[in-house]
């Protein structure tokens, strides 16, 4: 098959409107009229609320409404799986980033004095902030439900036998951080009730469709008359899939009969918003003298903070990938998703792999060296093979990309001639190492959720076509690959696409933008809904051209048969001649395992992405910093759509990973986050970012749109353990906790005598 | 703070405001002048997605009070491109792929901008410390550098050639 568009370096459609200011996200939305909405804040990460007075609030001139809890008209709860989290609490406040009561005012100033100005009566209770007291009796409940969200114990195999023959075994603990989305747009947006009693929510979201479930349950409304709009996005990285502020607009909105804006400052965007879970892991590896994994005994205790949101999805998905890109035939696993009064924790891009994945990538570097085995032969022999069984005794089989993918960094000029790079340090206090990851990434929402793929395709006048997919675009570009999917099948030039998303009025609902998913699940749905366009631009070219629709080529914008063609502007003319419209709707339903691992909900995913990295770092020994100076990455995301959007994820997660590697996490004391802003948040910037060569590696995917699969998460976790196996390879400090600051680089060079 | 007129210069253009002179520059952008191209991302100059000119000079405009800019010449993302061409640098982000979710971009071509007034042929070295203060979640930095290494080439080829 000889491909038009899959795989060109098409610049992006939406690139042209962000370059030059008109673009208008929706924080950058504003209506005549409009007030500005306030959300008060928790004072205590967990107390019970005695009262709450708003009498002086609502007298303040230029204050419009103060909603309490009394105010909501339906379900005061929201989250994903259980909602768990009151839209205003009323008896207790869990977690700082808690809402207590609403305000709109005529300015951001009254509304800012107005919050102020509410008397709220708290009855501070002990709080529990770490997840394995959280765990022990007689600790704080966070929930009157106990504070263990969930329990997942897993087994497949034999465990304690395989210990038993064991040649070597390796056991650590691992702790990881933290780590906040950081998108640059926080969240905001504007809610507007029409005079037809349509209620609009523009607001930065990866699941809008969702959001209008979770809006309508909370005001009591039919989900008809709320629509949302989240295009375009800036930024998500999981952290808008849960419901931030919709709810709270709405409210505001069908309250004060106003268009409202809120939006987020950068600190309460921290205290209040979703980020990745810590985990506490425990891990025991055992294998044989020649490499070959045998056992593997994980404790996973994941932090959720004060709402569950996907903590127990995001434990079980860390569950499912808790041996790696590796094939190990005896696995139990042990899973805790606790509560805690810390800030939230939800979906954040990796959704539990990240954490798993830096544990078995540095367990495998320690079996590798008391084997005497290379670090990528120990590797490349226990890569997990289409045919294998996963780590909870899953069939594999869709094709996987761990062993090509480790064999191309394997053949990376940087592994090769890794002693050649690490020869000349920048200093002579400095050191420098090679390091080397992999990882799997589950593409979609595993066995048991609905998991479709929705898109329309409109013919246009001239001859152009409109693709809707509902999964919004959050700058990953899911957009230029559906444009360029949809050229491919039509048969037309890709600046005859164009493409809306995330517009729940607009747009067919197509499920979530995350999880890796969506230009697997819509890209499919693109070609269903292209090839049903297909047929009826030939049928009606046919009857033009007088001849038999299937002898029809279609190609360029135009239809073709024997010399004689017809443009698609001449078949639309005829196609919407006298108002007519021409739509077509493709739905595509993800495949899935046969069966569910026995007390996993959700488990197994069937199609997974892979990802490699290889880099190089140079280690300060004086101060303990490290500098990433190489970085080879190798995305397996099956057919690459679009080469340039592939870089640009596959850079992007580097960098993100890298962050979560060196210096990023959210410091909580007792509840209280201290790391509100971007001064002591540290993400990287553009100096200390390094050089990213990127080398797909396309393992076909059957079941993917022309043989694409997901790709968005696994680029930002194989970086974080390839830094820290660096770092020993630099230095000889075996990195167990994230994120591999100064203090701890410098701690462990002074423990094993290097200062 | 009692409000004041204040003129200056925007994107070419004179403006006279009748203002409180204490609003920040970002605010008075945004909400007075609808020009929301300039986004706010943490409000304390640390990410840059305000950055603005200032005669010539990249400032976070969340640390600006509109009072200061009085008689200056500010040029914002709007104010890039002339009678519809884009600026080399617009040109090469979209060409280059180094536009994502775009929150970062204004931000990032203005403090671009400011440096190719400054010095036309920069390093790589100069780039990566121009837009230090630009902090971008998206791109990894690897095609925003290469962008506005690409507009710095095609500028010094037409400055050549002219």
């Amino acid at each position: 098959m000889t491909l038009k568009w899959i795989g060109k370096p098409v610049p992006r459609q939406d690139a042209g409107g962000k370059v030059t200011g008109a673009t208008r996200f929706m924080s950058d939305l504003s209506f005549p009229g409009m007030l500005w909405g306030r959300v008060l804040r928790s004072r205590y990460p967990h107390a019970l609320i005695k009262s709450i007075d708003t009498g002086e609030a609502a007298r303040l001139p230029g204050v419009v409404a103060v909603l309490t809890h009394h105010d909501v008209p339906g379900l005061n709860g929201y989250g994903i799986v259980v909602q768990d989290q009151p839209v205003l609490c009323s008896d207790k406040v869990r977690y700082m980033g808690d809402a207590v009561a609403l305000v709109a005012a005529e300015t951001k100033e009254i509304a800012a004095r107005a919050l102020e100005l509410i008397r709220v009566e708290y009855e501070e209770l002990p709080g529990v902030f770490d997840p394995e007291e959280a765990m022990q009796a007689g600790a704080p409940q966070v929930h009157a439900t106990g504070n263990i969200f969930r329990h997942t114990a897993v087994a497949h195999g034999d465990v304690e036998a395989a210990f038993a023959e064991a040649d070597v075994i390796v056991e650590n603990v691992y702790r990881t951080s933290r780590q906040m989305p950081a998108f640059l747009e926080t969240e905001g947006g504007v809610a507007l009730l029409d005079a037809g009693g349509l209620l609009t929510v523009w607001c930065g979201s990866q699941y809008p469709d969702r959001d209008v479930i979770q809006i309508a349950r909370a005001l009591g409304m039919a989900n008809e008359k709320i629509r949302v709009i989240a295009n375009p996005v800036g930024g998500g990285f999981g952290g808008k899939d849960e419901v931030t502020i919709q709810i709270h607009l709405a409210l505001l909105a069908m309250k004060t009969m106003r268009p409202v804006k809120i939006v987020l400052s950068r600190e309460e965007s921290v205290v209040t918003g979703w980020k990745k879970h810590p985990m506490v892991i425990r891990m025991k590896t055992g294998a044989r003298r020649d490499g070959s994994l045998v056992a593997h005994q994980v404790t996973i205790v994941s932090d959720t903070g004060a709402y569950a949101s996907l903590g127990g999805t995001i434990l079980n998905s860390a569950i499912e990938h808790c041996s790696g890109p590796y094939r190990v035939p005896n696995v139990q696993v042990d899973g805790y998703c606790v509560y805690t009064n810390n800030s939230v924790s939800g979906a954040m891009r990796g959704f539990g792999v990240n954490q798993v994945t830096f544990a078995m990538e540095t367990q495998m570097e320690i079996l590798a060296e008391k084997l005497a085995m290379d670090r990528l032969a120990i590797r490349l022999k226990n890569g997990l093979q289409q045919g294998d069984k996963g780590a909870l005794g899953n069939d594999l089989v869709t094709a996987m990309g761990p062993v090509p993918t480790l064999a191309a960094a394997g053949a990376t000029d940087l592994w090769r001639q890794r002693e050649v790079y690490k020869a000349n340090p920048s200093r002579p206090w400095k050191r420098r190492g090679v390091g080397l990851a992999a990882a799997i990434k589950g593409c979609g929402l595993g066995f048991r959720l609905p998991d479709f793929g929705t898109a329309t395709i409109e013919l246009l006048p001239g001859g152009y076509f409109r693709v809707g997919v509902g999964c919004p675009e959050i700058g990953q570009g899911n957009s230029i690959a559906y444009a360029q999917m949809a050229a491919e099948v039509l048969g037309c030039p890709v600046d005859q696409v164009e493409v809306v998303t995330g517009d729940t009025a607009a747009t067919p609902d197509s499920g979530t933008s995350t999880a890796s998913r969506s230009v697997y699940v819509a890209g499919n749905a693109i070609i269903i809904a292209g090839q049903r366009m297909r047929e009826r631009l030939r049928e009606v070219a046919a009857a033009e051209l007088n001849v038999p629709a299937g002898e029809i080529d279609l190609c360029e914008g135009l239809a073709a048969a024997g010399g004689k063609s017809i443009s698609y502007t001449q078949l639309a003319a005829r196609m919407l001649a006298g108002g007519k419209d021409c739509r077509e709707l493709g739905r595509f339903h993800s495949p899935k395992a046969d069966q569910e691992i026995a007390g996993a909900y959700g488990l197994p995913h069937l199609v997974f992405g892979t990802h490699a990295h290889v880099v190089l770092v140079e280690v300060d020994t004086l101060t303990g910093q490290v500098e990433v100076l190489e970085t080879v990455a190798l995305p397996d995301a099956g057919r690459v759509i679009n080469r340039q959007g592939l870089e640009g994820q596959s850079e992007g997660g580097t960098l993100m990973g890298m962050g979560y590697a060196l210096s990023e996490e959210v410091v909580l004391e007792k509840g209280v986050t201290k790391t509100l802003n971007f001064n002591n948040y540290i993400i990287p910037t553009a100096v200390d970012a390094p050089p990213v060569a990127t080398i797909p590696v396309e393992v076909m995917e059957q079941t993917g749109p022309f043989g694409a699969k997901g790709i968005g998460e696994a680029v930002c976790i194989s970086i974080t353990p390839a830094i820290t196996n660096a770092i020993y390879d630099a230095v000889g400090v075996r990195i167990t906790e994230l994120p591999a600051n100064l203090e701890r680089v410098l701690a462990g060079m002074q423990t094993c005598g290097i200062r | 703070m009692e409000k004041q007129t204040i003129t200056f210069t925007l994107n070419g253009l004179p403006v006279e405001l009748v203002v409180d002179p204490g609003a920040r520059l970002v605010d008075v952008l945004r909400e007075e002048l609808d020009l929301t191209g300039t986004k706010e991302g943490c409000g304390q100059g640390e990410c840059g997605a305000c950055t603005v000119l200032v005669d010539g000079q990249a400032v976070n405009s969340c640390l600006v009070l509109v009072g200061q800019v009085q008689g200056r010449e500010v040029i914002t993302v709007e104010g890039l491109a002339k009678d519809g061409i884009l600026d080399p640098l617009q040109e090469a982000f979209i060409t280059e792929g180094a536009v994502q979710c775009g929150y970062c971009t204004p931000g990032m071509l203005l403090s671009a901008k400011a440096l190719l007034m400054k010095n036309p042929f920069p390093s790589e070295e100069e780039i990566k410390e121009a837009i230090a203060g630009n902090l971008c979640r998206c791109t990894g930095y690897v095609k925003i550098v290469k962008a506005i290494q690409t507009a710095a080439a095609r500028q010094g080829n037409c400055s050549t050639g002219s």
